[in-house]
């Protein structure tokens, strides 16, 4: 019987010190969870408009979420500059979750989102089953996807960029990954899109961004490859890492809703084109992306221009 | 439908990994369980505790965080496998916790007169275990180590997060290009399924043909 109890001292202290270690890498975005957001911290959201109350027309979607109080977002908790939960102050900070808060006080008056943590296996049905109101998260638009889901925007357009560990040689485009063994985050355009423009190449996925750099500076793949925007932020924190390529794709990003909403979609058009021609847009892509990426704000891509808008 | 049929190819190969994975570890964890459950059985006090410290730690934490602790902090102290063999080991390592922990039921089910039997008759430990313990406790423990098998083919998808394109990995993969994840992952779990109803079927069989009589 002693010999129970001292066991399960050790075991007990083996355990705290072992869950220490491994608290740092939580998050997994394959499982859902919820995190509440208040918003209103940052400036920009002061000058956010909001609809007039002839817009919110009776019966339609932003009328029920105005009811509600809450707009209710699909969106990711561990994307860096884009949609990342602060762990200190539990808000959800970046890009497309200020683009969410800024929606938010559009329809309610108020920066009032709660993020749920969504991925790309779950978003079509999120929307479909209405979980969530709306999604923002990196979603590009395609025709496929289209089909089950309807998309406001392009809000957004980025592309896939290569990064290597430094000193690495002989990789320059997206041709020269054939036969190399290369990097991409799970669930990210970067797999269809190194399929097609490098056939031969052998593509391992990770969970996160994180895991990813970890992988590269590890060895397992000579290369990276993500969305420019969040290498070029990779990169300024790493100095062992480095972006060889000018961005080899177009990925214009869309606003998930719910397929068929049309009276929600030209609504949340209208309020982009709002917030693209006062400035909004811009002050909100200064304080995230353009945090780490040089020079003025880019041209938003034209609302509709693309296949599936 | 024809976002799972045009995609058979990948998702064959994703089996075959998921089955791989699954065969590999299933042989290392049986290998490990029988060490450990011959060293918590034994006569050896030093080797009862590590068996027993080795079967608490394994078992009371989570395989995820195992297989993120080997795939990225191994490295970073020199020791580096590829990612398949990482997952295939560590997963080894886990079930082999719980196989001990069947086989030693097992064990506790023999009567201790058919040891003292086997002691009187002048067996040291290793014969009575080879010869008059083991081979009855394997046989009363064939339903719990079926299902820890089965058990064992699903967890072999949480090798997808570490970068292993098993079924679930090839099935995620699959979804990104088609975003129709309700036949996607529908068609993954039947696949898994009929794994599990071969594992249950073999298990049934095998249990029948093994019975003691008592």
């Amino acid at each position: 019987m002693v010999s129970i109890k001292r066991v399960a001292a050790v075991a007990a202290v083996a355990m705290a010190g072992l869950t220490a270690c491994a608290g740092t890498d939580s998050a997994s975005s394959a499982v859902p969870g919820a995190a509440p957001s208040e918003g209103g911290g940052s400036g920009v959201l002061a000058d956010a408009p909001v609809a007039a109350a002839a817009d919110i027309l009776p019966g339609s979607t932003m009328e029920k979420i105005k009811q509600r109080g809450e707009l209710i977002v699909g969106g990711s908790l561990d994307a860096p500059l884009l949609s990342q939960q602060n762990p200190a102050t539990g808000e959800v900070e970046g890009f497309d979750a200020d683009l969410g808060k800024a929606l938010a006080k559009y329809i309610i008056g108020q920066p009032k989102v709660k993020i749920v943590n969504s991925a790309s296996e779950t978003r079509e049905a999120l929307l479909s089953n209405g979980t969530v109101d709306v999604v923002f998260q990196t979603y590009t638009i395609t025709p496929e996807r289209a089909e089950q889901v309807s998309f406001a925007g392009p809000y957004y357009s980025s592309g896939l960029s290569i990064a290597v560990k430094k000193g690495t040689t002989g990789i320059s485009s997206p041709q020269d990954l054939n036969g190399k063994t290369v990097i991409a985050g799970a669930n990210t355009p970067a797999i269809p899109a190194i399929k097609k423009l490098a056939p031969q190449a052998k593509i391992i996925t990770f969970g996160g961004d994180p895991e990813c750099v970890q992988a590269l500076k590890q060895d397992r793949g000579v290369a990276y490859v993500q969305d420019e925007t969040l290498l070029v932020a990779d990169a300024k924190k790493d100095p062992e890492l480095q972006v060889v390529s000018k961005p080899f794709t177009q990925d214009p990003y869309g606003i998930g809703l719910k397929h068929g909403d049309d009276q929600f979609k030209s609504f949340v058009n209208d309020w982009l084109k709002k917030i693209q021609a006062n400035g909004v847009w811009q002050g909100i892509w200064k304080n995230s992306l353009g945090t780490v990426v040089q020079g003025e704000a880019p041209t938003p891509p034209e609302i509709g221009s693309v296949p599936g808008s | 439908m024809s976002a799972l049929l045009d995609h058979l190819p990948e998702f064959w190969q994703g089996l075959v990994v998921t089955l791989q994975m699954t065969a590999a570890s299933f042989v290392g964890a049986a290998a490990v369980g029988l060490v450990i459950v011959a060293m918590r059985v034994g006569p050896v006090p030093v080797l009862r505790t590590v068996a027993t410290v080795y079967v608490e730690t394994l078992q009371n934490l989570p395989l995820l965080v195992l297989l993120v602790l080997a795939v990225f902090g191994l490295p970073e102290i020199g020791l580096k496998a590829g990612l398949t063999t990482t997952a295939i080991v560590v997963i080894a390592l886990y079930e082999g916790a719980y196989i001990a922990e069947a086989l030693r039921s097992g064990v506790n089910a023999i009567s201790s007169g058919q040891g003292e039997a086997a002691r009187a008759l002048g067996l040291t430990f290793g014969q009575s275990l080879r010869h008059v313990v083991l081979p009855q406790a394997l046989r009363t423990v064939v339903q719990p180590i079926g299902n820890i098998f089965i058990a064992l083919t699903m967890n072999t998808s949480l090798a997808a997060a570490v970068g292993v394109v098993e079924l679930t990995a090839a099935a995620n993969r699959v979804n990104l290009l088609e975003a129709q994840p309700i036949p996607i992952f529908v068609g993954a779990g039947l696949a898994y399924a009929a794994v599990a109803a071969c594992a249950g079927f073999v298990t049934g069989r095998l249990e029948r043909r093994l019975a003691v009589a008592r």
